[in-house]
């Protein structure tokens, strides 16, 4: 981004709209750091008006300390060595002697623990993303540039301790040093003139750089849900059809050692709970066979639909994105061919198609690194480890219940186990999740930043029941959340969500029973809003008919109750342990 | 109007919106009330990306209105002219 387009997004912002309050501490001029940080997170929240605020010059300590005085969304820390000890900046005339040496050692430590205090102090309420030194360490170690001396060694061990803490901390989230090497090279970094003149030690390119990773930590995208991806020369070198089950390769000695790391990376993104299928032009049984080599990384289990036949591959990807229940947008479609992958364009404009540039081994491990940055996540819960089963079994499932003279039948043999829980603390990251990612079954399709949920939660009057699901064709682990504030006798709901692979097995009417007796309340009000994709939550409020106030849908509990379906579930209330 | 003065008459729009042509003819601190020390370093900023230059400490201190930009761009476009020749 250049400084012209970030003074344009900022000028063209919706200045009337809901404020994104961010503060930046950092120790140095925030200068053209702070446009871009504040343009790259506008270009992430068109609808909120961002302002970014910055602490002193001169002060990381004190100005991370602010941040827990704060009202604002998030922060971002930027820590530099000249804020470890100035005598690492070139702005200071300390002294780059052996002594001083001695002495930036010696303050190192007390200084980082400072810096590190007040970052567990500011991530108590906040959200907060961390950059630490990304600039060279100036010739201050008496060797050579290109020999390593034992005083940068010691520099960057503790630098990389604090590292380590800090991303294993729940607020807090440290910028990938890695990242910021793959697109700006050491010296470019650095602007001397400016940093001398004005205090702001980066240049125009480094500082658009580190501002978008900034405000992507801030701002946490929601990752692609599922990869359809082709099988010749793609997921294996070779055409199945011509060469058979023999003839195609993924390994080292026979070149398709490109193809080997592509399956390893379908693998891991399986178990990580991204979805895999299959759109091949195939034979299916030959394609069944060959998914079942014990020598592939990535097994017939890892995959499904598996849409093998000669049809055309966008009515696969019709299929499969109705098997999954998701949206073509959340979705990445991996081909080899052009053409194939202009095919599944027109016909799903929103998917995100990808040539597989087979031979090109720079290319494969470019597309590698695009597959993580489009599916990478912060962490990986329970319910991603058995995604992919849970939706092999729900298409088993739904099955069964399309039939409504045998859905009361097919539920009371399901053996459904249901564990509410009306724990708030620990806060459990993947009831954000659930929040944010769910579109159909959504009372409103309110999203939250973690700021706005620790606060809502943080309210005494709030409560937060999470559901977790299991029957006997597998666990779909914690699948529904309700949210909201009891006031006089009434239980007014916020946020329900719950995840479309729980369609069809009545969790929705358990949870709002659960409600009425747990909080005895006579009427359950929904904040309810229509949006263009909660169709399936208003077709389950039809069945209750509710009233129109000025809180929201009612509910009251006689109409509940009569209008209720049969429920079969076994129901464990995990609030006592 | 040459290109040159096109080209640096949008980079003071993108810094100071609004302002109509014959003031940024005379734009300097004194007849812009917003040309503080952040709209230098912004409009700076933007004329070292627009025209591929990169000024010196010095020209930081006497480039302060838009006459005195354009002399000074005038007569890089002019060197580098030259020295093509």
């Amino acid at each position: 981004m250049k400084l012209v387009d970030a003074l344009r997004i900022l000028r063209e912002a919706p200045h009337n709209a809901k404020p994104f309050l961010t503060f930046l501490a950092c120790g140095f001029t925030p200068g053209h750091l702070q446009t871009f940080l504040a343009a790259n997170l506008q270009t992430l929240l068109p609808d909120r008006c961002v302002e970014v605020t910055t602490g002193l010059y001169g002060d990381i300590a004190g100005n991370i300390g602010q941040i827990d005085t704060l009202d604002g969304e998030a922060a971002a820390v930027i820590v530099e060595w000249s804020d470890i000890d100035p005598r690492l900046g070139i702005r200071s005339l300390g002294g780059w002697g052996p002594k001083q040496l001695e002495d930036i050692l010696r303050s190192l430590l007390p200084q980082l623990n400072r810096i590190k205090e007040h970052l567990q102090n500011a991530s108590a309420r906040h959200q907060v993303v961390v950059s630490l030194p990304s600039l060279q360490i100036p010739p201050i170690a008496f060797t050579p540039t290109w020999q390593a001396s034992s005083f940068e060694q010691e520099l960057e061990e503790e630098v990389a301790r604090l590292g380590s803490w800090i991303v294993r901390q729940p607020n807090l989230k440290l910028i990938n040093s890695a990242y910021l090497t793959r697109h700006s090279s050491g010296f470019d970094r650095f602007d001397v003139q400016s940093e001398v003149l004005s205090g702001f030690p980066y240049g125009l390119s480094f500082a658009s750089r580190l501002a978008q990773a900034l405000a992507q930590l801030i701002i946490n995208r929601v990752p692609k849900k599922g990869i359809i991806t082709d099988l010749d020369d793609t997921i294996w070198r070779g055409i199945l059809g011509e060469v058979g089950i023999e003839g195609i390769s993924w390994s080292l000695e026979r070149r398709g050692h490109m193809h080997g790391l592509y399956q390893q990376l379908l693998r891991a993104l399986s178990e990580e709970g991204v979805l895999i299928a299959v759109a091949s032009k195939n034979n299916p049984s030959i394609v069944q066979q060959a998914l079942k080599s014990d020598r592939m990384f990535l097994s017939a289990k890892d995959v499904f639909p598996m849409e093998a036949h000669w049809g055309r591959k966008s009515e696969s990807v019709s299929r499969i994105l109705k098997t999954w229940n998701v949206s073509a947008e959340s979705v990445v479609f991996i081909d080899d061919s052009p053409m194939e992958l202009a095919e599944v364009k027109a016909t799903h404009p929103e998917i995100e198609c990808i040539l597989f540039p087979k031979d090109d081994y720079k290319a494969v491990y470019l597309l590698l690194t695009n597959l993580r940055d489009l599916f990478g996540k912060t962490s990986i819960t329970k319910e991603d480890s058995i995604r992919m089963e849970s939706i092999r079994h729900s298409a088993i499932f739904k099955e069964s219940v399309d039939d409504p003279f045998s859905a009361d039948d097919f539920l009371r043999q399901a053996e459904a186990k249901l564990e509410l829980s009306l724990h708030k603390i620990p806060v459990d990251p993947r009831a954000l999740e659930l929040v944010n990612k769910t579109n159909q079954f959504n009372l409103n399709g309110k999203r939250l930043s973690e700021t706005e949920w620790q606060a809502f939660l943080g309210n005494p009057e709030s409560f937060l029941l999470v559901a977790e699901y299991q029957d006997k064709y597998g666990p779909l682990g914690k699948i529904a959340v309700l949210a909201g504030r009891n006031v006089d006798n009434k239980t007014c709901v916020e946020v329900w969500v719950m995840s479309c692979r729980a369609f069809s097995r009545r969790v929705e009417h358990c949870c709002l029973a659960y409600l009425f007796d747990k909080f005895a309340s006579e009427e359950i009000i929904l904040d309810f809003k229509v949006t263009e994709k909660n169709g399936p939550f208003q077709y389950f409020l039809s069945e209750f008919s509710p009233q129109p106030s000025a809180l929201g849908l009612r509910i009251p509990r006689g109409s509940f109750i009569a209008k209720c379906p049969a429920r079969f579930h076994s129901i464990r209330e995990l609030n006592d342990e | 109007m040459n290109d040159l003065s096109v080209r640096l008459m949008n980079c003071f729009s993108e810094v100071f919106p609004g302002l109509e042509k014959n003031e940024i003819f005379q734009a300097s601190p004194r007849s812009i009330q917003k040309w503080d020390s952040i709209a230098t370093i912004n409009l700076l900023t933007i004329i070292e990306e627009e025209f591929g230059v990169s000024f010196g400490p010095e020209e930081l201190e006497r480039l302060t209105s838009y006459p005195s930009i354009l002399e000074y761009l005038e007569t890089k476009d002019r060197t580098s002219q030259f020295e093509k020749e």
